[in-house]
């Protein structure tokens, strides 16, 4: 069993989150203070927590890329909604009114791609372009501001020890943990994403298991938005744009097949923990300007060096 | 009694899969059901499984009708079917693919794994197997894999366990130990239908046969007394119909050699020679290994050892253009997917594999395609209103007319054609057969592999038979009957150890 976990995938992105942090924190010691590592799991909690979502959705041999765009309308609706220059609702229910919007948009590419049969890199490519239009529109080139400090305490403040952000990412990954490994519904999310054909002659729902993983997908961006949109100050346009990149590479690094069946949420948990650290380490490392770009050449090296990993253990199977 | 078709069918389109059967199968008794591919076996199954909807007719078990085409309702029934294809969650383990779909649950949601594993075990136990928990079944023996599928099987209380092929993959032990199960289970009142090309295994297992043919019901006789050679006249039918079939020209030289070919594990040591002139019919069941030579042949496939010859050079294996450079063609089995280009127009898809000789200095010649073309539509006598409607509003037979002169617009010296009359009608059918003597009259060596018995026989000048990889016998055109091509089709024994109760 030992041996088996030390060859998977989490292992393996779990040695090089140790490597880089060994390398980055011998180059500049300051890496390994507490509030570096505090900075970086609030700075990963959005990605962790929606990484729970999508790791269901590309289980099942879809994919969503629409959670980026979908963040920036959820941030300025819910900008809109309490600050005082504008609605000025209470917390609660612009809370309400958010998360609703989040997992109705959620629900429709999941009916999309299920009802209406429309591929889902389409369906949620649509959906991100309008989703973009959107929070343009919404934003109307302004900035909004003016968070109740109920809401700003929330997202900035503490339980103990914790960032309430990281808390809530933790709340996510236990449970969706638990819904993976231990219910019915999360084997048959497997189930049906590892072969569909036999999933239909096992009478498996497929298609109302790809409603609600679209649907939660949809749900998590909400709860994202609202523990890192507060954090902020103002809201600007352009909040949570390319985050579903980030997203879906986070999850194909930690071990997830984008064709389906495979994956779990502690790979992708650490597929983000792994992003997120590079993003911070090359701040640390002092490239000024170039650290943007060599975030984003060491993202794309990555998903491909997943993508070629996962490819050549499969072939390695098939000739066995 | 405790199920019975009544009157049951089922049609695609106008292919009529299933017609009007009516067979019961009864408590404790093992039922076999046989015929050749394409008799309906899978279909009646499926229609058992609750997989597809029936056309016409009823099923009932135990006095009740069952809901037809729900699966969850077969289930329900007790109906449960092992398939042939494979059904398993290669990422689950072995404990999840049992119980999925049907997990035994705490508080309404939560996995009760102490439960699963108890009685995995057990299932697993009954049939001599351990269970291996943690690992992903794509990891396991196809033998275990097979293990699984039965338990999982057996993990629902059935009242009809249908299985297809069960034995196909299985060793001689393991045959055994699902022999004496399935013992096991018809003594305590389950009825098995048994569907297996392996007719030894049927006979010893059996209580009762049911022989379908053409997806019409042949006959439900009891198992005792019956030889092989019974079953098999039975399957075939009396009505051996001849084709008309004129005398083979006298064959040319060999334009075909293929030598020792091995690709494992799909076929091994493949030799024989093909003239010009002359017509091969390659029999035997599906996935014996006909389509995969094919495909190595025509350098689709890289084949592990042995070599291909045409006009006496070699081919460099594993070489497609090196192929069609040769003048190998290859109109593949599936039409719609790998022989034509559906959406482009049936101009567009004649010149396909000659788009380059016609072009000059890479840009098209649209006059040179447009006379080529024509001159197809006109040898084939393909019925289309003009080259410029869509290949994909054909109808089936000249679909297929259309993937043959596709290759012939390339002048090919062999041309091997994979099921070319499937899904086609009657009429289309022998058109089809006419073109075919003709371009071998014309000089063309020619490869026809077929399932149809008939087809074989009346299109061929010599008939090659495989058999899990292997050819089993050559037949010539005059000793050629379907008895003796399916005699040496159907698999040999490798478990009549176990099978003796």
């Amino acid at each position: 069993m030992t041996g088996a976990w030390l060859r998977s995938r989490e292992a393996g992105v779990a040695g090089l989150i140790l490597l880089t942090v060994a390398a980055v924190g011998t180059i500049n010691p300051r890496f390994l203070s507490v509030e570096n590592a505090r900075d970086i799991l609030i700075a990963a909690s959005p990605g962790l927590i929606v990484a729970c979502g999508a790791t269901l959705v590309i289980v099942l041999g879809e994919i969503d890329i629409s959670m980026g765009a979908l963040m920036g309308v959820c941030a300025a609706v819910l900008g809109k909604l309490v600050s005082a220059e504008h609605a000025g609702l209470p917390v609660w229910l612009a809370t309400l009114i958010v998360l609703s919007l989040a997992a109705g948009i959620g629900l429709i590419n999941g009916l999309l791609v299920t009802v209406a049969r429309v591929p889902s890199i389409i369906a949620t490519l649509g959906m991100l372009t309008i989703l973009t239009g959107v929070g343009d529109l919404l934003m109307a080139g302004e900035t909004i501001g003016g968070f109740p400090d109920s809401l700003r305490a929330f997202a900035i403040g503490h339980v103990g020890m914790l960032p309430m952000p990281v808390l809530v990412a933790l709340a996510c990954l236990a449970a969706f943990t638990v819904l993976t490994r231990e219910t019915a519904l999360g084997r048959r999310i497997y189930a049906v994403g590892s072969n569909a054909h036999a999933a239909r002659l096992a009478g498996l729902p497929a298609l109302r298991l790809k409603v609600l993983a679209f649907t939660l997908t949809g749900l998590l961006t909400g709860v994202a938005t609202l523990i890192s949109a507060p954090q902020l100050e103002v809201i600007e346009a352009g909040f949570g744009r390319q985050f579903e990149l980030f997203v879906v590479t986070a999850v194909v690094v930690g071990g997830a097949s984008m064709s389906g069946g495979a994956g779990s949420i502690a790979g992708s948990a650490l597929g983000v923990l792994l992003l997120s650290l590079v993003r911070t380490a090359l701040i640390f490392l002092q490239l000024g300007i170039g650290a943007t770009y060599w975030e984003r050449a060491i993202q794309g090296g990555f998903i491909l060096a997943a993508v070629l990993a996962d490819h050549v253990s499969r072939r390695r199977r098939v000739q066995r | 009694m405790l199920l019975e078709t009544r009157d049951l069918g089922k049609s695609y389109g106008t292919v009529r899969a299933l017609i009007g059967v009516s067979v019961s199968i009864l408590a404790g008794e093992v039922h076999a059901l046989i015929g050749e591919n394409g008799a309906g076996k899978s279909t009646f199954i499926n229609l058992l499984a609750g997989v597809v909807h029936p056309s016409s007719g009823s099923i009932s078990i135990g006095g009740e009708v069952l809901e037809p085409g729900s699966v969850r309702a077969s289930e329900a029934a007790g109906i449960a079917v092992i398939h042939q294809e494979s059904t398993a969650f290669q990422h689950l383990d072995a404990l999840d693919n049992l119980f999925v779909g049907r997990e035994p649950r705490r508080w309404g949601c939560v996995l009760d794994r102490p439960r699963m594993r108890a009685e995995g075990r057990r299932l697993l136990a009954g049939l001599g197997e351990t269970l291996q928990e943690g690992r992903p079944l794509a990891e396991l023996s196809v033998a275990q894999r097979q293990m699984v599928a039965i338990a999982r099987a057996l993990s629902v209380r059935c009242r009809l366990l249908v299985l297809d092929e069960p034995t196909a993959s299985l060793s001689a032990r393991e045959c055994g130990a699902l022999f004496a199960a399935i013992r096991r289970l018809t003594a305590a009142g389950v009825a098995v239908l048994y569907v297996s090309h392996r007719l030894e295994e049927i006979l010893a297992l059996a209580d009762r046969v049911t022989v379908l043919r053409d997806g019409s019901h042949v006959e439900t006789r009891a198992a005792a007394g019956l030889s092989k050679d019974d079953l098999i006249r039975s399957m075939v039918g009396r009505e051996v119909q001849e084709h008309g079939h004129g005398a083979p020209s006298a064959p040319g030289a060999v334009r075909l050699a293929v030598r020792s070919l091995s690709r494992s594990p799909c076929f091994h040591e493949i030799s024989f020679e093909l003239r010009a002139g002359e017509i091969i019919g390659l029999a035997g069941l599906v996935g014996a290994g006909r389509s995969e030579v094919a495909a190595a042949v025509f350098g689709a496939d890289r084949p592990d050892a042995g070599s291909v010859l045409v006009d006496g050079r070699a081919l460099p294996p594993g070489d497609v253009r090196a192929a069609i450079a040769a003048g190998v063609a290859l109109v593949p089995e599936d039409r719609q997917h790998l022989g034509l280009v559906l959406p482009m127009t049936v101009g567009e898809n004649l010149v396909l594999a000659v788009l380059a000789s016609l072009a000059r200095g890479g840009v098209r010649r649209m006059s040179a395609e447009a006379a080529v073309a024509a001159e197809q539509m006109k040898a084939m006598a393909i019925k289309a209103d003009s080259p410029a409607v869509p290949v994909r509003t054909l109808s089936g037979g000249n679909q297929q007319k259309v993937a043959i002169g596709k290759w012939l617009a390339a002048h090919p010296r062999v041309l091997i054609l994979d099921e070319p009359t499937r899904g086609i009608d009657v009429g289309a059918r022998a058109e089809i057969y006419r073109l075919i003597r003709s371009l071998a009259a014309g000089g063309l060596a020619t490869l026809v592999i077929s399932s149809d018995l008939q087809e074989v026989l009346g299109l061929s000048h010599r008939i090659l038979v495989m058999r899990e990889g292997r050819i089993s016998g050559e037949l010539s055109r005059q000793d050629a009957t379907q008895e003796r091509i399916l005699a040496l089709a159907m698999p040999q024994e490798a478990a009549v150890a176990g099978v003796s109760p």
